[in-house]
């Protein structure tokens, strides 16, 4: 019998047994959570809403609020992922914690029919950051605006839809390799982003900016023009810096479409766990977050040198008001690219810099398909859902579920020009589901008392406090400041009547299909009731 | 016929006394405990004069009372580790002469055991509620003896029962893993161990396999991807079957009504393989929730009715 004795002094003696396995490396965790974190592809997509819509609030104090916020919600999920470690995430603790209905309902809305909203943000996000600045450059204006026009964005939806689906249908382990590798890559390109706004004055910028538009767009001294349309349109710039608070305090609620994210993907594998996995996890997620916070900074305070603040929030402002400068989206890498006076040389830039969507795309219906069998698996959807064909290993059915209504959301999404407002509705129902998954981390030591006394999260105290109950109950704060905010100010367009029976009926529906499931099964003498009763010990 | 279905416990002492009142609360007329019933770790806990001291999850407790060492006793065998009281010179000991741990191991798994079994004889009314265990790759052969002599369980690994004319064959052993346990065998060895009991079995429309290692690529046997240092690639984010392919065709093959299985724990589900349904509850054991499958079968049509995986 091979063992092993752990300590100096030992205080734990293993003996050879299965799944006895080594933590996995931090460095895995932190790409997932910069990746999740995305700041290219979701947040300087989000910087061309939040600066338009909130101009007196500060972008990089937002973020840096916002960070310092979320790093709570990461203390009290490192606590839920060593507690209850396995990968299913939200929908294992709540219908654990909390019950099986909630369960449900909060990871069918948060982690399944809400990624129908998000298959077409992603898609656009891949129009306006790939497509869009690649014509531009191969000298095709007309071709590059199709790709901002409804058909050309249902198009480019459908191709995400379908990339993300064939990667679920590989499954993960090439996926996985790919997707590090398009950190790297993506890191690079944007080193290189860094390098050109760095050793390039404003008036470099200026003159490059005229030059290329002139040339790819043929429109006459850009950069004034830029200026002198956000002014005809009424747009006032405030220059970076510090406050007032009350605007930046309303932009935090927008940064969650990017910052919300560090605790994607993380999972726990292992049944030896320690105060050092707490601290695993907990570095994974919070590191990612914050080497986000700090790319994006960097990004700004670069752009506010080279490429000069008021003009960076005139271009956003332009698009925001649906006139963009050139007719398509003001993507700040393109712009940035145009620095180099070579046509091969911003296609390769383009090309490298997208690496950081595809090495993001893959995570669009994972969580999706996992949420989709453990709810067959527990009998509320039909075990065809869970089904996977033996001879290609496809998921079909889930597929289905998923793929099919992201195509008629994108088709809704392409087509109406007001439901792509509602882009912020993505955000907030998986916000609601971090709500009660918050909340379960805060009563986990009163629900499952003998469950926290044995998790290695319950040593973590500050004068005594627990402090991941106490991270729950900030998480709780920040995600119902977002709530009340997203609710009551019209600004982030998701309070208007049809928003919010959209997202209504994402909840009404999983309401039904769990409570259909109730009485179906009940008739089959199957009570859905009995997943989650504890046995008792005694 | 109502059967109750749970495995991996791993010397979780919670998981055991839950299995143990799984029947009345299911309403179970048997229930099966699938194997790898023994634990992986064993914590010692130091006799000084005067206090204990103990080392639990990386925190050290020094212990002064009867009180708080029970506590933390029953705290460690519910988690599924062996508290193993030692003076320090016996821990010294342990720590130089891995000989001398497994030595102690084996003498806590069995006392685990006996204990484990005389808390059956009361809960299971002495062998009234039938209760059949087999073993695991992980559970150490001298389990084996101890579970056949005990009158309250059946012990029927390698065997073939009767159930009220159903047939159950179980079989512990599984595919090769990388941490070279004890009951593994080549997938040629181990699709002749299921044979050589399967080619008993009267008429395999009745029949159940209740074999610890799932088959290969079904689902039901996905693992994280692991590197040669059994660290988990990419975050943990990559899974890969790592069932049985002898067991998978020997389903294919004999198509029984119901085939359970655990010993992946990560991969909770169910299968349909062709007329077979395959179920692995998965195990959480370290969470203190016994995971299992209660499983209705129809002894006149002879099919699987019902059939729920529970978190009990």
């Amino acid at each position: 019998m091979a063992t092993e004795s752990i300590g100096e002094t030992p205080t734990l003696f293993l003996r050879k047994a299965t799944g006895l396995v080594r933590g996995w490396n931090v460095r895995d965790s932190i790409i997932y959570a910069v990746m999740a974190t995305n700041f290219v592809t979701l947040g300087i997509y989000e910087f061309t809403f939040a600066g338009p819509a909130f101009p007196k609030g500060q972008i990089i104090t937002s973020i840096v609020i916002s960070a310092i916020l979320v790093s709570f919600l990461v203390v009290a999920y490192s606590g839920l992922i060593v507690t209850i470690p396995r990968a299913g995430g939200d929908y294992v603790w709540q219908t654990r914690i909390l019950g099986s209905g909630l369960g449900f309902v909060m990871a069918a809305t948060g982690w399944w029919f809400i990624l129908w909203l998000w298959a077409p943000i992603y898609g656009n996000i891949l129009s306006v950051q790939l497509f869009q600045p690649l014509w531009a450059t191969f000298g095709s204006p007309g071709g590059a605006a199709w790709f901002g026009t409804k058909t050309g964005v249902f198009v480019v939806c459908l191709i995400t839809i379908a990339i993300a689906g064939v990667i679920v249908s590989l499954g993960m382990a090439g996926y996985a390799k790919l997707q590090k590798w398009c950190f790297y890559g993506g890191l690079v390109g944007f080193a290189v982003v860094v390098i050109l706004l760095l050793v390039n004055n404003h008036a470099a910028f200026v003159s490059s900016f005229n030059l290329e538009g002139q040339k790819l767009f043929g429109v006459h001294n850009a950069y004034a023009a830029t200026n002198a349309a956000a002014k005809k349109a009424g747009y006032s710039t405030y220059s970076m810096g510090f406050g007032p608070l009350g605007p930046t305090l309303a932009l935090v609620p927008a940064m969650m479409f990017f910052i919300l994210w560090p605790n994607w993907g993380s999972t726990l594998y292992g049944e030896i766990r320690g105060a050092s996995d707490f601290k695993r996890v907990f570095t994974g997620m919070f590191t990612g977050l914050w080497i986000t916070v700090i790319l994006t900074i960097i990004f700004l305070l670069l752009v506010a040198k080279t490429v000069g603040w008021d003009f960076y929030q005139n271009l956003n402002s332009l698009d925001y008001n649906l006139t963009p400068q050139f007719g398509i989206w003001p993507y700040p890498f393109l712009f940035a690219g145009w620095l180099v006076h070579n046509s091969v040389f911003q296609v390769i830039l383009i090309l490298v810099l997208s690496l950081w969507f595809f090495g993001w795309v893959g995570t669009l219906f994972l969580s999706s398909t996992r949420v989709i069998f453990a709810a067959a698996f527990d009998r509320v959807l039909p075990d065809r859902a869970a089904e996977v064909s033996e001879k290609r290993k496809v998921p079909l059915y889930s597929l289905i579920l998923m793929l099919l209504p992201a195509a008629g959301l994108s088709a809704v999404y392409a087509y109406s020009t007001t439901f792509r407002t509602y882009t912020l509705d993505a955000t907030l129902v998986i916000a609601v589901t971090y709500l009660f998954s918050a909340i379960a981390v805060v009563v986990l030591p009163w629900r499952k008392p003998d469950l926290w006394a044995a998790s290695p999260a319950s040593r973590f105290k500050f004068l005594g406090v627990p402090i991941v109950p106490a991270a729950g109950v900030v998480t709780i704060a920040l995600l119902v400041f977002d709530l009340v905010e997203w609710f009551s100010n019209d600004l982030y367009f998701v309070n208007n009547k049809d928003s919010l029976i959209f997202m209504g009926a994402m909840y009404v529906l999983a309401i039904i299909v769990y409570v259909t499931a109730r009485i179906v099964r009940q008739r089959q003498g199957i009570d859905l009731g009995m997943i989650n009763k504890e046995i008792p010990v005694e | 016929m109502r059967i109750f279905f749970a495995t991996d416990i791993h010397g979780s002492e919670v998981c055991w006394r839950k299995f143990l009142n799984s029947a009345a609360f299911y309403k179970a007329d048997l229930v099966v405990l699938g194997g790898d019933v023994t634990g992986k770790a064993m914590v010692p806990i130091t006799e000084h004069t005067g206090y204990w001291q103990v080392t639990v999850r990386g925190e050290t407790h020094r212990l002064e009372t009867r009180e708080e060492l029970d506590a933390i006793v029953a705290r460690i065998r519910n988690s599924g580790f062996y508290p193993a009281m030692v003076s320090p010179d016996e821990l010294a000991e342990l720590g130089a002469d891995p000989a001398a741990v497994d030595r102690r191991f084996s003498t806590e798994m069995l006392s685990s055991l006996d204990r484990w079994l005389d808390m059956a004889d009361g809960k299971l009314r002495g062998g009234e509620v039938p209760c059949i265990l087999n073993g695991g790759n992980d559970d150490i052969f001298e389990i084996d003896d101890v579970l056949e002599s005990s009158p309250c369980v059946s012990f029927a690994e390698g065997k073939l029962l009767d159930l009220d004319g159903f047939s159950l064959v179980s079989m512990g052993w599984t595919n090769p893993t990388p941490w070279d346990t004890y009951r593994e065998a080549p997938e040629e060895q181990l699709a002749e161990k299921i044979e050589s009991v399967a080619r008993q079995v009267p008429d395999m429309g009745r029949a159940i396999f209740n074999f610890h290692a799932p088959p290969y690529g079904t689902g039901l046997d996905e693992a994280p991807a692991l590197d040669e240092t059994l660290r988990p690639l990419h975050g943990g984010a990559v899974m890969k079957p790592v069932g049985s392919t002898a067991v998978r065709d020997a389903i294919l093959r004999h198509q029984p009504m119901l085939s359970v299985h655990g010993h992946i724990h990560e991969s909770r589900g169910i299968k349909k393989m062709n007329r077979t349904l395959a179920i692995n509850p998965g195990s959480v054991y370290g969470d203190g929730v016994l995971q299992g499958a209660v499983i209705d079968l129809d002894a006149r049509k002879a099919k699987v009715t019902r059939y729920l995986l529970v978190n009990g």
